[in-house]
């Protein structure tokens, strides 16, 4: 684990710092912040953003973008839709359909940017209305219901933490995001892929003198963060026991937001994944503080646009001092 | 050699692309200029993608059908897009309909097409909601300030006249959320003096964040009696956060439009009804008017189409059933 | 080798070359920028394929695809650009590429490569940490960082280019015993350079190279410097000597600098620049000359200090107060900060003075500077086909001209060169030192910083030399030896 913790400390310090005082400020402004039922509520209004986060992490690090990541998590959730509700497959195989079709969105991503050396801002861009645009077409603009797939809610809505520990309520959706990040985390600090990932994203020209194949490893990172757009997708589907074909433009960048609230550099070759667990989360204490205060919305809005680029400028000023 | 290999398997493949997609819209090709058969009338809604505006459009096609005339149906993707639903406005324009359909996103920035319409005598129908202008011949609408009214009404009377309600709306620039977070507050103000109005959230039709926006609310008032969701997104998330904070039965849900979950959860009493308005009679009002428009009859200045309140108990009746959209 | 050829588009960067290399041996490949020992080493490696010819690897005919299939033959390359990866620590540099797995084959064993990295770096006598991020390391570290990647192969052919420009004579005197070792260990070594002393110094065998083709292969001991030099150019040249500078003592002085202090990198600087004089900062890498003359420039902020430009105090925050005063910089790394590669010379030239040839609402007079850019081509004698041409394509010598044009354009008077002639090979060279002794005759004051200290012994009216961020002595050009200048320059504290 130290590993984990011990790249650019800093910044998590410094982010994990801002999440506890915000904390302590919303639960002396407001008695009903520190509850564990709000604590829950904030940790699965996270979930979905964060497992986005979690996805286009690696593809921040390798030094790549990737804006599609709203409109595939849309579009896995539509082919999920597909099986389960239109052919009336079993609940599992809508799940693994959803997951294939995020993985392959991101692989034809990753195809794009490797081997047609199309920039990753445009392809990506180019994915983000196609998936748009097939989640419209294939649900012929309509919402696809889960109605007739009792158990399909149960996937994020669950909770197999209350039926092993009683009285423990937390919403299968907020377990998965946790584990979901420890893989991710394991996967970035301790394997071969981590590995790559950063040494393309610190000098991409060096890693393929080292006799590395980059191309094939930067469709593999695409590929991931699709099949993590694809968990996000399903966990969506299942809140809302509804494939909604036309949400999703806009998470991108709140994802994008909370990878670099965490510290990792949008230049590529540093971060992590638990600062960008601790950046989805800081994104979403500060807008479920604000709600509860009944801040007006307009407010909150500006509150963290200032909050975005307050963090972002202490992660430059750390590295100005070094 | 290869690259030019490559170039040509992309051209190939884009214009098979392009190919299939004229295909696919011949159906609804409009010829242009004045040698057309049948009177041709364009319709700018304010979206396509969601459920109430493809009630709205099946009733224009209806009345399409009914009175033998082509329609058009676009609209931009979201109901911010009004630059969007301007260029879309002009290439209507361009196209010399005989009569124009206009649900205006911003009630000022289609007037100088609007003008435009008018010097070429084209008549110019508005619906859903008005333009600040007297061009239009006429204006289909609900009354959107009356219905969110009478939501309050239902409101005070589900919750005995007194405590506290929490309103999400889908946005605060446009004139439906406008007129519905205004016509339920100021019914309050007005009549209740014992019910107050806590919060007042904007969630942009999402259904995702305006349940995180109910549940907050929830959270931030433990003692509260009721959420009116001002349109089918609102009322969902609405729904979801009461659900998921395991206060149904002691927090009123009151929604607005219709759609499958909003009408399941009626007919479970999860939701305590809902106004609907009559989006398939918006449509076919719409495209009637400009018949007459075109015709040269004469039509009312506005056209209300009436909204209605249903629960569980009158959900299925025949009156109401063809104005419930899935 | 024999027989090799390449063709790149337009140019024959290659035809019939040859080159041999035995066991235990040390040769020198030699030759101007151009000439092609790259593109050949690069062939070697299976960077580049060849389009002709044949090579043998111990007797036999091998065919070599890729840098991966020479790394398992055992042929590395330390490349001129870094290729470490800042990010990661040394020991993942080491291992990039074959990292050593445990468990079901995906799971990294960071110990076991710690471990192993530890053991090559104590063989090459190397204090470094295994887990500090290369980033971290100064750049001669990070240059035996590559040398242990390469001989952690297991390297039988290790081809070295230029890779004594980053370092400071001790670490190169610490780069020989490493290639001694290695010698006679057996392994072969391709010597990539410009610096012909260290010819003499470490190679058994040179080959020249010039314009793609082979020329020649002589036993170091047998030929001079002043050969190879001839066979590299094809013909004589003279080095250019200074001009007089019995009088310099009267000149105006346009340039003080009192007490500079920024961090621990500068900790106290003051000098004085008189008209018309080079004056030589030397010291080793880390010595703070390049910080003084980015602060001096206002590219950094300075925490304390004075400076007077022509007597009189002024206050420098940016690079364009600098400018405005009349002070030009010219970085060591031009292709990153001196010069815009994808523009065409023209633009690179007037891009610092656009103001000067701005007309109405800030329509650029393009005959003004087209005439202007023109005068300086010709009189720099800038080698461009056109003032069109991008500056991408032109040789680090007439790229290093551009820059010039570049500040004489914006009138400077004091002009900052720092390593001026950092890869650009003999020839170029020769000329940037007319051109600087001709800037000095009409009346530019020259900064020159400078780690070559044959040239700053050759070109310098006076030497500073530093040492860990203060001035530690101070030479006029009758007393400055080699010897006294490494004497000042490692007189710590």
């Amino acid at each position: 684990m130290k590993s984990i913790f011990a790249s650019n400390a800093t910044q998590k310090v410094l982010a994990f710092g801002s999440l506890i005082v915000l904390f302590i400020f919303f639960s002396i402004a407001s008695p009903n912040f520190f509850q564990f039922n709000n604590i829950i509520s904030i940790m699965l209004s996270t979930a979905i953003i964060g497992i986005l986060a979690v996805g286009v992490t690696f593809v921040i690090i390798s030094g790549g973008i990737d804006l599609s990541i709203g409109t595939v998590m849309t579009f896995s959730s539509v082919i999920a839709g597909v099986f389960v509700t239109f052919w009336k497959m079993p609940i599992w195989l809508g799940v693994l359909g959803g997951l294939i079709a995020g993985t392959l969105c991101g692989f034809i991503s990753g195809v794009v940017i490797a081997k047609l050396k199309i920039p990753a801002f445009i392809a990506t861009l180019g994915m983000m209305m196609i998936t748009k645009g097939l989640s419209l077409v294939i649900s012929d603009t309509k919402p696809i219901y889960f109605t007739e797939a009792p158990g399909f809610s149960d996937i994020s809505m669950g909770s197999f933490l209350n039926s092993i520990i009683g009285g423990l309520e937390v919403p299968n959706a907020v377990v998965i995001f946790f584990v979901v990040s420890i893989i991710a985390s394991l996967i970035l600090n301790k394997t071969i892929l981590g590995r790559y990932n950063f040494a393309i994203g610190s000098n991409e020209e060096a890693t393929r003198l080292s006799g590395i194949n980059v191309d094939a490893w930067k469709i593999v990172i695409h590929a991931m963060c699709g099949l993590f757009c694809g968990i996000a997708g399903i966990l969506m589907a299942s809140r809302l026991n509804s494939a909604q074909p036309a949400l999703g433009q806009g998470y991108e960048l709140e994802a994008i937001a909370a990878v670099v609230i965490g510290g990792t550099s949008l230049s590529g070759g540093e971060g992590s994944i638990l600062g960008t667990v601790i950046g989805s989360l800081l994104m979403s204490v500060l807008t479920n503080g604000l709600r509860i205060l009944s801040v007006k919305q307009e407010w909150q809005m500006v509150v963290i646009g200032i909050v975005v680029i307050m963090a972002v400028f202490a992660d430059i000023a750390r590295r100005r001092k070094q | 050699m290869r690259k030019a290999k490559k170039f040509l398997f992309v051209f190939l493949a884009m214009s098979l692309i392009v190919y299939l997609m004229g295909c696919s819209s011949s159906a609804n090709k409009q010829q242009t200029g004045g040698s057309r058969e049948k009177p041709y009338i364009a319709i700018i809604s304010k979206g396509f993608q969601h459920q109430f505006w493809q009630a709205v459009k099946m009733g224009a096609e209806q009345a399409a059908k009914d009175y033998d005339v082509e329609i058009t149906f676009e609209g931009p993707e979201t109901e911010s897009q009004i630059d969007k639903q301007v260029e879309m406005l002009e290439a209507a324009l361009s196209r010399n309909p005989d009569a124009i359909c206009i649900a205006a996103l911003d009630s000022k920035a289609v007037i100088p097409l609007l003008e435009k319409a008018k010097e070429k005598n084209i008549p110019v129908i508005g619906f859903d909601s008005g333009v600040d202008s007297d061009i239009p011949v006429t204006t289909v609408a609900t009354n959107n300030v009356a219905a969110a009214a009478l939501a309050a009404d239902k409101m005070a009377e589900l919750i005995g006249g007194k405590g506290k309600v929490g309103v999400i709306v889908h946005d605060q620039t446009s004139i439906t959320g406008v007129d519905r977070r205004d016509g339920f507050v100021n019914r309050i103000k007005e009549k209740y003096p014992d019910i107050e109005i806590v919060d007042i959230q904007y969630g942009g039709g999402d259904h995702l964040k305006s349940t995180d926006i109910a549940k907050a609310m929830i959270q931030a008032h433990p003692d509260l009696k009721g959420i009116f969701g001002a349109n089918e997104g609102s009322a969902i998330g609405a729904l979801n956060g009461v659900v998921e904070m395991k206060k149904v039965g002691q927090i009123v849900v009151i929604g607005f439009d219709a759609g499958k979950q909003q009408k399941d959860a009626i007919r479970e009493g999860k939701m305590s009804g809902a106004i609907t308005q009559n989006p398939v009679g918006i449509g076919y009002k719409a495209v009637e008017a400009a018949v007459k428009a075109i015709k040269g009859e004469k039509v009312e200045k506005e056209i209300d189409t009436g909204f209605y309140w249903y629960d569980k108990t009158n959900i299925d009746s025949e009156e109401l059933k063809p104005l419930l959209y899935d | 080798m024999e027989g090799i050829d390449k063709k790149f588009p337009g140019v024959q960067a290659l035809s019939k070359c040859r080159f041999d290399l035995r066991a235990g041996e040390v040769h020198a490949l030699v030759g101007e920028n151009g000439a092609g020992k790259s593109t050949l080493m690069k062939i070697l490696t299976g960077v580049y394929s060849k389009d002709n010819g044949k090579i043998f690897y111990k007797g036999k005919e091998v065919n070599i695809l890729s840098p991966k299939m020479a790394q398992e033959l055992g042929i590395s390359m330390i490349h001129q650009e870094f290729n470490l990866i800042p990010h990661l620590t040394v020991a993942q540099n080491i291992f990039i590429g074959r990292e050593i797995r445990k468990g079901i084959g995906f799971i990294l064993d960071e110990k076991e490569i710690n471990k192993r990295t530890e053991e090559i770096l104590k063989n090459m006598n190397l204090n470094v940490d295994p887990c500090t991020k290369v980033m971290n390391l100064t750049v001669a570290k990070q240059q035996m960082v590559e040398i242990a990647k390469a001989l952690s192969y297991n390297s039988e052919v290790l081809i070295m280019d230029e890779p004594t420009g980053a370092l400071t004579e001790s670490e190169i005197e610490e780069l020989f015993r490493i290639i001694n070792q290695l010698r006679q260990k057996g392994v072969g070594i391709v010597y990539i350079t410009h610096r012909m002393e260290e010819i003499k110094k470490i190679a058994d065998r040179v080959t020249v190279l010039r314009d793609g083709q082979y020329i020649g292969t002589a036993d170091v001991k047998d030929i001079s410097i002043d050969q190879i030099i001839k066979m590299m150019v094809g013909r004589e040249i003279y080095e250019t000597s200074q001009i007089s500078t019995s009088d310099n003592d009267e000149r105006e002085i346009v340039l003080e600098v009192k007490n500079l202090k920024r961090g621990n990198v500068i900790k106290d600087v003051s000098f004085k620049l008189r008209k018309g004089e080079i004056l030589g900062i030397a010291g080793l890498m880390g010595a703070g000359r390049t910080e003084v003359a980015r602060a001096i420039f206002g590219a950094d902020p300075l925490d304390s200090g004075e400076i007077y430009v022509k007597g009189k105090r002024v206050h420098i925050k940016s690079p364009k107060d600098a400018i405005s005063h009349g002070i030009g910089y010219l970085s060591e790394d031009r292709k990153r900060y001196g010069l815009v590669l994808d523009m065409d010379v023209e633009l690179n030239i007037v891009l610092a003075s656009l103001e000067r040839f701005k007309g109405l609402l800030g329509w650029v007079k393009r005959d003004k500077t087209k005439s202007e850019s023109q005068m300086r081509v010709d009189e720099l004698k800038i080698k461009t086909p056109s003032l069109q041409q991008k500056v991408k394509f032109l040789s680090g010598g007439n790229q290093q001209k551009v820059v010039i044009a570049k500040w004489l354009t914006q009138d400077s008077d004091i002009l900052i060169f720092d390593e001026p002639t950092r890869g650009i090979d003999v020839g170029a060279k020769n000329e940037i030192y007319k051109l600087l002794n001709e800037l000095t005759r009409r009346g530019k004051s020259i900064i020159m910083i400078s780690s070559e200290l044959p040239e700053i012994l050759r070109m310098s009216h006076r030497i500073i030399v530093m040492c860990e961020g203060r001035v530690t002595g101070e030479l006029s050009a009758a007393e400055a030896t080699e010897e006294r200048i490494m004497y000042y320059a490692t007189k710590r504290e």
